[in-house]
């Protein structure tokens, strides 16, 4: 028996198998989790629950879905959004890992208490900003409501409507609570952005910075000419995860204004569970989840492309 | 001549100060203004429920009739906190009390439960695989991590729709099925894609030459793994550890949707549920927060040096 142990152990499909064995659990697991549900939902978006089960409906469900006035509403939320919640993250957080990126004193302490808010939940977000608002006994709530400062007769965030749109259907200007969860979202979002963008400056040769000054560049000319262009990799990575957290991240939602006032803030991802969880139309939600799937989809390849060649690795 | 350079190094130098107060200046108000709601909710945790309902509203509850803060006449109670851990006389605890709120009996338990089992699972899985890609040229091995790189990016959220009518099949079969057992296997599915690389990315720092020695004095491949591998690579399967379990921890969809049975659910829920009976009283609201919250805050405190450089890490590889 400890023969054959031995031999087995020096066999030479032993040692090249070694490697396999390894991978095989994670494999399973991504099949069952990440491989098989995806093929369902594609199988899901063209079925229709029915009595005794499933029926095939074809393209039903995404005519159905394309017919629904608060799928484009959702659609022009989800982009007023997400163009907020990535700007103003990026500037933010570029001006932060900028300050940090000076040879300064303590600045890991700033970097640890400034990355609190990254792992609080997001449900938990929604919820301390919300108590900053909530009527009549938030914090906020008498700074907002000042009809001085927010003329004619003050704003009260959470149930304040938009303002006629601009331009057509195209839900801008905003509602406040819409803005108020773009300042949410950035102010979750910001540790992480601020701390890609440093290790990326700090990337960058002193003297190349150094040369540029003595060249006579000014701070403004070093930001736009040597710094923005040596990131550019890292600031793309950081719009397309931003980007994906946007579109997928929901507990927010949640929490903090639950889609409304009316459909005020009913993004996409919320709309995927009103939908399915609300109204139980899971064909629906299949059609809009392998929608939103097919956009992450692109966003991921196009970043796996910027990364190997931005960066020359590979 | 010596004059003037003096004093235009002194300038230079002047300028350099005031640059540097400036940045910090700057960085501190930026910090308070990052900590601002934290130290908010934290306050109104602490207030008692006059303090809560009186518009306008106070930042300390410290106020007299006469004075606008004085600190000895400052009303801070635990009234929110007892109203989410429901402590009760019992003659069975060592303490003496035992808290009855669904929030530490149920659903904190089973937070824990999930993202301890989780993040063990995805530590070793990620710690097998990670090093299987690092270290064998097999066939498929590129293409197979490019896949995983791709599924990295799959988000919950659009897997969740199948994944619950899944549980539901499975709940109507004979087949023994458990919410806790389901929810654990979906975690470690939905966070095992960027531990992979990570855990590769650690893998790949250590010199080959180590294992190759023990091989030679006979070591089997897996001997050499255990013993020579994975204890240099502790520290980074240490960071997997930690961001699995805060992403498991914070995750909220996966765990109202896909746990059916009340008992099952997760702190997440239980926050989301505080809200729709308890908004009005904030201290409440504010307390649940703080008790959920502060674990994981006090956790990121003192790892933060693993933590920070596992998610730079694993942001610019995902």
């Amino acid at each position: 028996m400890q023969k054959l142990l031995t031999r087995w152990k020096n066999s030479n499909w032993a040692r090249n198998s070694f490697p396999f064995w390894l991978i095989l659990p994670t494999i399973i697991t991504l099949l069952i989790v990440q491989v098989y549900p995806a093929f369902y939902t594609v199988w899901l978006s063209f079925q229709e629950r029915s009595p005794d089960g499933w029926e095939f409906v074809g393209t039903k469900n995404f005519e159905r879905l394309f017919a629904m006035s608060i799928f484009d509403e959702s659609i022009g939320h989800t982009i007023v959004y997400l163009v907020g919640y990535v700007g103003l993250t990026l500037i933010v957080g570029f001006f932060i890992a900028f300050l940090l990126s000076q040879k300064i004193k303590f600045s890991g302490v700033y970097i640890t208490l400034l990355f609190i808010p990254w792992v609080i939940a997001q449900i938990i977000v929604g919820l301390v900003f919300r108590l900053l608002i909530v009527p009549n006994y938030g914090l906020l709530t008498g700074f907002f409501g000042n009809p001085q400062l927010f003329p004619p007769d003050g704003l009260s965030v959470l149930t304040a409507v938009r303002p006629a749109p601009w331009f057509g259907d195209f839900p801008f200007p905003p509602s406040p609570a819409m803005i108020f969860l773009i300042i949410a979202s950035t102010w979750r979002a910001l540790p992480f952005v601020m701390l890609l963008l440093l290790a990326a400056i700090q990337t960058i040769p002193t003297q190349v910075i150094e040369s540029s000054r003595i060249d006579g560049a000014n701070a403004l000319q070093r930001i736009r000419y040597i710094m923005l262009p040596l990131i550019m990799p890292t600031l793309v990575v950081a719009i397309f995860s931003l980007t994906l957290s946007g579109i997928n991240g929901v507990g927010m939602v949640f929490s903090l204004t639950g889609g409304g006032p009316g459909t005020n803030t009913q993004v996409l991802s919320y709309l995927l569970y009103t939908i399915g969880w609300g109204q139980l139309k899971f064909g629906r939600a299949a059609a809009l989840a392998l929608l939103m799937a097919a956009i992450n989809w692109v966003l991921i390849t196009g970043t796996m492309r910027i990364t190997k060649t931005g960066t020359g690795e590979e | 001549m010596k004059n003037m350079s003096d004093k235009s190094f002194l300038s230079a130098l002047a300028r350099k100060r005031i640059g540097k107060f400036l940045t910090h200046f700057t960085l501190i108000i930026i910090t308070i203004f990052a900590l601002f709601p934290i130290l908010t909710t934290l306050l109104i945790s602490f207030k008692e429920q006059a303090d809560i309902t009186r518009n306008p509203p106070v930042i300390f509850p410290c106020d007299t009739e006469t004075d606008d803060f004085d600190p000895s006449a400052c009303r801070w109670v635990v009234q929110g906190y007892e109203r989410v851990l429901a402590p009760k006389p019992s003659e069975t605890s060592i303490t003496g009390i035992e808290f009855t709120g669904n929030m530490v009996r149920t659903y904190l338990p089973n937070t824990i439960l999930y993202a301890t089992v989780a993040s063990l699972l995805v530590v070793l899985l990620a710690g097998t695989s990670g090093y299987a890609f690092s270290r064998y040229k097999f066939r498929g091995n590129k293409a197979i991590m490019s896949g995983i790189l791709a599924i990295t990016g799959v988000p919950l959220l659009t897997n969740v729709l199948a994944l619950y009518q899944m549980g539901v099949k499975i709940r109507k079969s004979a087949l023994p099925f458990d919410d806790r057992f389901f929810i654990i296997f979906v975690y470690v599915g939905f966070f095992l894609p960027l531990s992979v690389w990570i855990a590769k990315g650690f893998f790949d720092a250590i010199p080959k030459e180590l294992e190759e020695a023990a091989l030679i004095d006979g070591c089997t491949p897996f001997g050499a793994l255990m013993r020579v591998v994975m204890p240099l690579a502790a520290p980074g399967l240490g960071a997997v550890f930690l961001l699995t379990f805060v992403n498991v921890w914070n995750e909220f969809i996966a765990g109202y949707l896909l746990i059916t049975k009340n008992e099952n659910k997760t702190a997440m829920f239980g926050i989301y549920d505080f809200i729709s009976v308890n908004l009005i009283n904030l201290q409440v609201v504010a307390a649940v927060c703080i008790l959920i919250a502060l674990p994981i805050v006090v956790l990121f405190l003192f790892t933060r040096r693993t933590f920070l450089s596992a998610m730079v890490d694993g942001a610019v590889k995902g």
